[in-house]
């Protein structure tokens, strides 16, 4: 089977669905919530977001694609936000291979050939 | 299969003019890097910034226990970080028992849990790795993960973990294989011991540690292990710390003995045999006496060695490409530009034959080399005064001469040395040792009293030591340092 993807909001929800999985390679975009038109307020995911999708068909069999949304932008900002605490991430958007310490953040995930280095080398 | 790669939009190089030997006019690469360590990374780093097309190849041969790591070296995976590390761990659980006098309460007894060290220094460590990784791609660094070996003068054969054969030409090559810990050649070494390759991903804790080895890896790994409330023993051949200021190197000893080290001295082990297999099973030693017959054995779950050091420049075909090395300590010589004896081809780090093994000269050495060799730069890797830190339990920085080269190149009576034992304000209220801190400078007294060489034993030693090396190389003497007032309270006043 090839990959699939599972789209989540909130980190409760991003936990039970990676769980889930266990087992099997998950790689996780977080991104800023999105309005009624389908934009998020954070200018690089929406940048990012088209990259990365363009990349996913490098994604190694059996994985599983998780696009996380985060919360709105004053969630994002508390320091204290269960993602920045548990998952210690420091910025959206964020691409990480989960359970490793491989992650893109920001500007990098602009970058195909890392996006691609990613999902396709150990 | 083999393949050769020839890239044909490659710009055309000179031809070389090489007596009879044709020469390819265009390279895959304008560099190959041997070796993902500290100095290779910079210098690849460093080269793409000038544009030029460079590949890094990196392969970590697995120990005879089966442990192996990602791109970075020696320092980022088996070496200064994860020794930093536990060091700090080590450093941390004196703290608790200190706190108690400052007022802290706690009623459990503290223990440790090595497990959970390991899992947070190696994940560290793999961040690192990734690190790595990302900003070779971002700088458009060709990696791969493969053993290179010289087949031609400007061809390097790369094998992977497959088994899988590529060549690659290069008009420049960087050689910084870096080395590997020596085993002892008995009966026993290679199956039951463990070097400082296999400690820091240890996934079981050793236990009752024998340490053979006298050197700083040695004495720093004996230090936290003990420190992290295990038992140790360091078996010592003859000195401790060779090549460092003896008077310093027995001061660490006996601190180290006072804080429940134990030491064997003037005995190599002969032989290991296993008693019994787990993770850790135990292990028995036989050693003998360097100074008559003397046998003696010990029970221990675990043998570290850490008995030296040896470059990895016998399996990667320099015989190939006539690059002369010492046959019998395996360094590489070169000149003061790092260039070995064929011109093409380079070298820097750790298996360079008289120079410093440490990161940071590995580094300065190879972001050099490159700004010469590609930014018509002209300057050259000085290695005088380089500042050092062996990270005991007692921490030891040193910058310069050490009492007894200083007495050799100068004689005694050229010299002064100045010293003072010091008791660090942080130590006075938990009733730590108030004699062990110490302090001395050697002082060149025909030169102005040019202070030539530093040396402090007490906390935070790396940190006092790094801005001593700098007055030193501006050519610090006694006198400056007088008029310099100090911080107060602060160990560095002294």
């Amino acid at each position: 089977m090839g990959w699939e993807e599972m789209q989540v909001r909130g980190y409760p929800e991003f936990v039970r669905t990676a769980q889930s999985y266990h087992g099997r390679p998950i790689f996780a975009l977080f991104c800023g919530d999105k309005d009624a038109e389908g934009r998020s307020w954070c200018p690089d995911c929406v940048t990012a977001e088209p990259i990365v999708r363009k990349e996913l068909h490098n994604l190694p069999d059996e994985s599983v694609f998780i696009y996380c949304l985060v919360g709105d932008r004053a969630y994002w900002k508390d320091p204290n936000n269960e993602f920045r605490r548990n998952l210690k991430l420091t910025g959206v958007p964020t691409l990480l291979k989960y359970g490793t310490p491989q992650k893109l953040v920001e500007e990098e995930c602009f970058k195909a050939e890392l996006v691609r280095m990613l999902f396709t080398e150990d | 299969s083999v393949q050769a790669h020839k890239e044909e939009d490659n710009p055309q190089k000179t031809m070389e003019v090489n007596g009879l030997t044709p020469v390819p006019d265009s390279y895959d690469y304008d560099l190959i890097v041997i070796g993902g360590g500290s100095g290779g990374l910079a210098a690849a780093k460093e080269a793409a910034k000038y544009g030029k097309k460079v590949m890094v190849l990196d392969f970590v041969t697995p120990t005879p226990q089966g442990s192996s790591w990602g791109l970075g070296g020696t320092c980022v995976n088996v070496g200064c970080i994860p020794k930093k590390l536990m060091h700090q761990a080590a450093l941390l659980g004196q703290a608790l028992q200190d706190s108690r006098k400052f007022g802290w309460q706690f009623t459990e007894e503290v223990e440790h849990n090595w497990m959970t060290m390991t899992e947070s220094v190696q994940n560290y460590i793999g961040s690192l790795n990734w690190g790595y990784r990302v900003a070779l791609r971002d700088t458009k660094v060709t990696y791969e993960n493969a053993y290179g070996e010289f087949v031609g003068p400007h061809t390097i054969k790369a094998t992977n973990k497959k088994g899988i054969e590529k060549l690659y030409t290069a008009e420049r090559f960087i050689i910084a294989t870096g080395e590997r810990p020596r085993y002892l050649g008995i009966p026993g070494d290679k199956e039951y011991c463990i070097s400082s390759d296999d400690l820091f991903s240890l996934p079981y804790c050793p236990g009752k540690t024998l340490v053979v080895g006298a050197s700083y890896v040695a004495l720093e790994c004996a230090g936290f292990l003990a420190g992290l409330g295990l038992d140790v023993t360091v078996m010592v051949r003859s000195i401790l710390l060779r090549g460092f200021d003896q008077d310093m190197a027995n001061k660490i000893g006996e601190y180290m003995k006072e804080h429940g080290v134990n030491f064997i001295r003037e005995f190599v082990p002969i032989k290991v045999e296993q008693v019994e297999e787990g993770t850790p099973g135990i292990l028995k030693v036989t050693a003998k006496s360097t100074t008559g017959g003397q046998m003696i054995e010990g029970e221990y779950n675990t043998v570290l060695l850490a008995i030296g050091r040896d470059p990895c420049t016998r399996k990667i075909g320099l015989d190939k490409v006539g690059v002369n090395i010492n046959e019998k300590t395996g360094k590489i010589p070169v000149n003061d530009e790092e260039q070995t004896n064929v011109p093409h081809i380079y070298a820097v780090g750790d298996i360079l034959q008289g120079k410093l093994e440490l990161t940071p000269v590995a580094i300065q050495a190879g972001r050099l080399l490159v700004r010469r060799l590609y930014a018509g730069e002209t300057t050259k890797c000085d290695y005088v005064n380089v500042p050092t830190t062996v990270f005991t339990p007692l921490e030891y920085g040193a910058c310069g001469y050490s009492e007894e080269t200083a007495v050799e190149k100068f004689g005694e009576e050229n010299i002064e040395v100045y010293h003072s034992h010091f008791w660090p304000l942080e130590w006075t209220v938990p009733s730590r040792d108030n004699n062990k801190c110490y302090a001395k400078i050697i002082c060149n007294i025909q030169d102005n009293e040019r202070v030539i060489g530093f040396h402090v034993l007490g906390p935070n030693a790396g940190e006092v030591t790094q801005g001593f090396a700098a007055a030193i190389k501006c050519g610090l003497t006694k006198e400056q340092l007088d008029s310099t007032i100090g911080i107060h309270p602060v160990c560095a006043e002294v």
